[in-house]
């Protein structure tokens, strides 16, 4: 099963065009900040939004087509949807809620309901099928989401932030648990976040939306390695420059220049990514073998376990991570004038 | 130098809260809440006005002679009469005001904004002006009437028929306002979900919907029953006074204001009753606005 979704409209402010294609069981995770047209790829894939222009593809066939005027209503669709904040039906119990799909499909009362009860007990949730939403925690009330979304067996899974609304220690179980489904789950799904973690333990594919557009797709590994938009970067928790290279060194802005050891094959414009932990701190100008060192006026960001973020702004601006010992010693807390320098061979280097 | 401070404003806060516990807290709000100079006085003047005439009402009914008011001739009749022309003008309404409501709600076009003040102008026209409006579109002269009249056979004014059209006219406004305001409250992300489920519109509207919009339809049903019990100047106008036919009760009391204080007043007590009765069940939509 697969997905094919090129896809062009226009919401309020927000123009969005994005190509996404979806393979056999994979789950794709679309990343990307607040804003930047998640959902509403989302929402067009379902239908629930026409597109402007593009088409929608799922396994061969045609969901909407704007050149042709094809388009299958959201009800025709062979999809499972987890909302945000889910959407459950607040006047039909938690079996009701699971077995309105079933029902709305024409599948008798009884089967539905048997259906709907095995699907809460897969979902943990043998107790609550009575229960109404409201009566429901925010865990139980995303398991009874999930449950209502694949039990008609879609064959596409579109997931917008399932675990956005539940607090840090829910979300780690369910995070679990939603893996254990999609594992077994044999459609394609489509999975939208803004947590790092989540794209990286939940899909097996990443695209990187930013204002509307695809600024990145990728495995995780290749995003979270080779980030290509400040976005993932400072999600991934990586210093990330970009400019072309000259004299064998990448120029940045205000005259500054980023050496590292293995740019001599490359050349434009690239991207070079350093790791905060590889950036060392000092008071006066380092004597030594440091190829790049930069000045600029300290700042403490936070702290994380054993180590403290540091930004240093200066023309070129960069972010330590320091131990609480250096931070006395140096007198980060005092702000003032700081020296970062970064060793050539802990720049890595990628075409831009 | 700063730590401690900070310890110490931390610790003053659950003190605070713990003084104010009880009468404290009443007293504070009070004093928080105080309303304009003379704000109270007047706003106990606007209720003296609006309950003194329900008050006489009540104390100066003849309620020894109640049973034999009530079972005098005619007022049985107009009892009967008046609940058959209110609950038939509250079902045309929730037949048609429903999908009126959904398509002012829920649908986009040209002219929307003029489809809803044309279909509110009742709430806010004079009703006798509204029973003038009926008579010219359908009395037997009447722009749709003589079509009516000369086509079909059928003759609207002056009839039962035309009353129960008389109090629609009046009181299916009310449920529109209602009944749209509940659809707009509740938003399309519900029918969004039914849809992804395979829900059709009409099942989405049946099962998702009209459940979750059931309190608005009440209150607007409610209100347009009120509202279509008491109708006097359109039905007068268009569907006259006829004993039995189309004289409701506030026809009736206003008749027998002339001759019969006691039947007058009788009658009032039970619409008063009713219009309690309806306050009553609208209680959770009106008189706590979220």
């Amino acid at each position: 099963m697969s997905l094919h979704a090129d896809i062009a409209l226009q919401i309020g402010a927000l123009s969005v065009a994005a190509d996404i294609a979806v393979e056999d069981e994979q789950v794709v995770g679309l990343l990307g900040p607040n804003g930047a047209g998640k959902t509403t790829l989302l929402r067009a894939i379902a239908g629930l939004t026409p597109l402007a222009a593009g088409r929608v593809v799922l396994d061969d066939e045609v969901l909407e087509d704007t050149a042709t005027g094809v388009r299958v209503a959201t009800e025709k669709r062979s999809i499972g949807v987890v909302f945000q904040d889910y959407l459950l039906f607040p006047h039909l119990s938690a079996l009701d809620n699971v077995a309105f799909g079933l029902r709305a499909r024409r599948t008798p009362r009884d089967v539905a309901r048997r259906r709907a009860a095995e699907w809460l007990a897969k979902v943990g949730l043998d107790g609550f099928a009575q229960a109404r939403p409201r009566a429901l925690s925010g865990g139980q009330a995303q398991r009874v989401a999930l449950a209502r979304a694949l039990v008609t067996d879609p064959r596409l899974l579109l997931l917008d932030e399932p675990l956005a609304a539940l607090d840090a220690g829910g979300r780690a179980a369910l995070r679990h648990e939603l893996q254990r489904h999609l594992a077994g789950f044999s459609g394609t799904c489509v999975l939208v976040t803004h947590d790092l973690i989540e794209a990286v333990t939940l899909a097996d594919r990443l695209v990187v939306i930013e204002a509307g557009r695809v600024v990145q797709a990728g495995s995780p590994e290749e995003v979270s390695l080779h980030p290509r938009s400040r976005y993932v970067a400072d999600l991934v928790g990586v210093n990330l420059y970009r400019g072309p290279v000259s004299d064998g060194a990448i120029a940045l802005p205000y005259g500054q220049r980023l050496v590292a050891v293995d740019d001599a094959h490359l050349s434009g414009d690239v991207f070079a990514v350093v790791e905060p932990h590889a950036v060392a701190l000092f008071r006066d100008h380092p004597e030594g073998s440091p190829r790049n060192v930069w000045s600029g006026t300290v700042e403490i960001l936070d702290i994380m376990g054993d180590r403290v973020r540091v930004r240093v702004n200066g023309p070129v601006s960069v972010v330590a991570e320091v131990t609480p010992a250096a931070v006395a010693q140096l007198r980060l807390g005092d702000g003032g004038l700081v020296w970062a320098s970064v060793k050539a061979t802990e720049v890595s280097v990628y075409p831009a | 130098m700063t730590m401690p401070t900070k310890a110490g404003g931390a610790d003053s806060g659950p003190a605070l809260s713990l003084r104010s516990g009880g009468r404290a807290t009443r007293a504070y709000r009070r004093s928080a809440r105080r309303a304009p100079a003379g704000f109270v006085a007047l706003a106990a003047i606007a209720v003296a006005f609006l309950v003194l005439p329900v008050v006489g009402l009540v104390v100066r009914s003849p309620w020894r002679d109640l049973p034999a008011d009530l079972t005098a001739p005619g007022v049985l009749t107009a009892l009967r009469l008046s609940l058959v022309c209110s609950l038939s003008a509250v079902a045309i309404s929730v037949a048609v005001g429903v999908p009126l409501a959904w398509v002012l709600a829920r649908l986009r076009f040209r002219g929307r904004g003029l489809v809803r003040a044309l279909v509110l102008l009742p709430m806010v026209l004079p009703p006798v002006v509204g029973g003038v409006a009926l008579l010219l579109a359908f009395g037997r002269n009447g722009l749709i009437g003589q079509w009516l009249d000369r086509g079909f056979g059928i003759t609207l004014p002056f009839t039962t028929g035309g009353a129960v059209m008389a109090e629609t006219f009046v009181a299916m406004p009310f449920l529109i306002i209602t009944v749209e305001a509940g659809l707009r409250a509740l938003g399309q992300r519900y029918e969004d979900a039914a849809a992804t489920l395979g829900a059709g519109r009409w099942t989405t509207f049946r099962r998702v919907t009209l459940p979750l919009i059931a309190p608005s339809l009440g209150a607007g049903a409610a209100l347009a029953w009120a509202r279509a019990l008491g109708e006097f100047g359109a039905t007068i106008t268009f569907a006259g006074n006829l004993p039995g036919r189309t004289q409701t009760m506030p026809l009736a009391v206003y008749l027998a204001l002339e001759n019969n204080l006691g039947t007058a007043m009788a009658l009032s007590l039970v619409m008063l009753a009713i219009s309690l009765t309806v306050l009553v069940a609208l209680r959770g939509h009106w008189f706590h606005p979220r």
